[in-house]
């Protein structure tokens, strides 16, 4: 394919207006065309929500502008996942375990960071809201994942972050882990109390955070 | 004056012996009079016995149902789930309209019989016979979006403003609707303003809220308002790209959350509208002290200027030391409503 051929700009726009549709066209083309699965990440799908994060931050977009986007970059991470998984050399990012704390049912925020972590390239597995200390233990053990992301907006079940912490240093399994948490009732200081790795005001740190502690997770 | 003239003369223009004092307390007030929270919600003689005990308590001048997010929801037949310490929520996996087409086939519940929304209007009538005559009674229901978000989940309908726009339209009306039939009961059953929460009117930014919203959110407060009662609106979140537009809805009280500033609220509303708020809950009600509360709700009024309610930004967190309560009630106490 030649320079002027390569479809990344309008992939790159078809995922920022959330046109789910013809982001999956554009990757048919694109696959067709003979590109590499794993490109599509650092060319596309990555700088595209990296995108939609900042203007999340400016206020330029809101939550329904959001979530189509990660919709768009999901039908196309779909569409790739199952020939990345025959290519070696697209080793995700990571793996994350993410969820939203015992007692708290706000999930807009944590599905946001979910998707935009996997339109980084890390694969995900989302635990839903309301999640208890031991189903956390028993995901960590089973999917043995780099990263924890926890959510909590309510002051009420941010100590249900530590509950969770305690549990998973008691079972062995914090070493080697590397946690962050975030959420409307969340700050900086409160992750350093709890023992947490890393804490991100949006979606768009959430990701730069991921980054650099799976970098340094073992 | 007692509360129920403080605040009704505010609202018709005139000047009151001193601020009218409207916190939310829901989990705070069960906490406050030991009311297990899922009776609080369920029970209208546990929840009016912990408000007439918390309005006391505090000086608050008015009685409120405020206390099931989920009320109209589960009576159209939603899944809720019920929690022992807090509020009801919608099960968010499993929302009534899980397809679009399910809206059809729906009809609206009529509020004398259905479970929840009788029990509020049981209610009512209590806190009307234990308190109207010194306190304002203030009924509510939820607004066009958030209640939508109750029928189809909040994250399906983040999605349906594009996918779907017109059943959007088609929802919003529905729900209008039924929050009509519902805050007319109330109404009837004797209360004197009629809150109106949209909650997740917030998220979706100010050309859907202008677009899709703001003329639900209209039909809704001019309907209540030619029923008889006043309105109070409350959205919860950072409204600060909608305040012009919300200051064009008539309400009689806007009362908005912390991060919507007072300053370019009375800026965009004008002079007229009646402004409630807006200390942080959480930072500064709960974890501040009494001297912090009462300077932040000192600034608070001075961005409002006149017209000017004492409150929270949303409801007051359950675990707020007393005495920061008591110095937004004495705050309110030692002002003039100028
Ligand atoms: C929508 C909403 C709801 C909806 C939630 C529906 C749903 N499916 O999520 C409903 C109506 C159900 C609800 C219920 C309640 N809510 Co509510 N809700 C909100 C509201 C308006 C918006 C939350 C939201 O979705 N924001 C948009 C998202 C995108 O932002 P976010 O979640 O903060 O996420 C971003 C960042 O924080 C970060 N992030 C999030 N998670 C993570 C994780 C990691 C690892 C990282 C790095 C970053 C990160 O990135 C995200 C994207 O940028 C907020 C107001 C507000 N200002 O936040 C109140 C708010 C959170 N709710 C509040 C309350 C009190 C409640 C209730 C108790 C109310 C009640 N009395 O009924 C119940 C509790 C229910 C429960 N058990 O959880 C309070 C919390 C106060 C407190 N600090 O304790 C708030 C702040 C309102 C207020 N001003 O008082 N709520």
């Amino acid at each position: 394919m030649s320079e002027r051929m390569l479809p990344w700009e309008d992939l790159r726009q078809a995922i920022i207006v959330g046109q789910a549709a013809r982001a999956r066209e554009l990757t048919e083309l694109a696959l067709a065309g003979g590109l590499a699965p794993a490109e599509f990440f650092p060319n596309a799908i990555v700088p595209a929500m990296d995108e939609v994060g900042r203007r999340m931050r400016d206020c330029e977009f809101f939550v329904p502008q959001v979530l189509i986007a990660a919709r768009a970059a999901r039908t196309v991470i779909d569409r790739l996942r199952p020939l990345l998984l025959q290519d070696a050399a697209a080793a995700a990012a990571g793996r994350v375990v993410c969820c939203t704390v015992q007692g708290d049912l706000h999930d807009i925020g944590k599905n946001i960071v979910a998707m935009m972590l996997e339109s980084a390239g890390f694969a995900i597995v989302d635990l839903g809201t309301d999640v208890a200390p031991e189903q956390l233990v028993e995901a960590v053990r089973r999917h043995r994942p780099q990263l924890l992301a926890m959510s909590a907006l309510l002051t009420t079940t941010m100590v249900n972050m530590k509950t969770a912490i305690d549990a998973l240093a008691a079972a062995r399994l914090r070493s080697g882990l590397k946690i962050m948490v975030g959420g409307a009732a969340v700050t900086e200081s409160w992750a350093r109390q709890i023992g947490a790795d890393g804490y991100g005001p949006d979606a768009f740190a959430a990701v730069a955070l991921a980054r650099r502690l799976s970098l340094i997770a073992i | 004056m007692n509360g129920r003239e403080r605040i009704l003369c505010l609202l018709d223009g005139g000047k009151p012996d001193r601020l009218p004092f409207m916190p939310f307390t829901m989990m705070f007030a069960a906490d406050y009079a030991g009311v297990l929270y899922l009776d609080y919600a369920t029970d209208f003689r546990a929840h009016a016995e912990a408000q007439f005990r918390v309005v006391k308590g505090y000086d608050i001048d008015h009685v409120s149902v405020t206390s099931d997010p989920c009320c109209e929801a589960s009576d159209c037949g939603a899944k809720v789930k019920y929690f022992p310490h807090q509020p009801p929520a919608i099960d968010e996996a499993h929302p009534l309209l899980s397809s679009r087409e399910q809206l059809r086939g729906m009809s609206a519940p009529l509020p004398t019989e259905a479970a929840s929304m009788r029990n509020r209007l049981r209610l009512i009538e209590q806190l009307k016979l234990g308190a109207g005559a010194e306190k304002l009674v203030e009924g509510w229901v939820e607004g066009p979006c958030a209640e939508a978000a109750g029928l189809r989940g909040l994250n399906n309908l983040m999605l349906d403003f594009f996918d779907a726009p017109e059943f959007i339209f088609e929802l919003f009306d529905f729900v209008t609707e039924m929050a009509l039939a519902f805050g007319r009961a109330q109404i009837a059953a004797g209360a004197d303003l009629i809150g109106v929460g949209d909650a997740a009117a917030s998220l979706v930014g100010p050309e859907f809220y202008e677009h899709f919203v703001w003329p639900f959110e209209q039909r809704l407060i001019a309907g209540l308002q030619a029923a008889g009662a006043r309105t109070r609106l409350h959205i919860c979140g950072n409204t600060r790209p909608l305040l012009a537009a919300i200051g064009r809805l008539g309400c009689d009280i806007v009362d908005l959350d912390s991060l919507a500033p007072l300053d370019q609220a009375r800026r965009e509303m004008g002079p007229r509208q009646v402004l409630l708020g807006n200390l942080d809950p959480v930072r500064v009600l709960c974890n501040g002290s009494p001297e912090s509360v009462y300077a932040a709700i000192a600034e608070c009024h001075r961005q409002a200027g006149g017209r000017f309610i004492v409150g929270a930004g949303c409801e007051v967190p359950r675990d707020t030391p007393s005495n920061n309560l008591l110095a937004l009630a004495r705050y309110a106490r030692e002002h003039g409503a100028a």
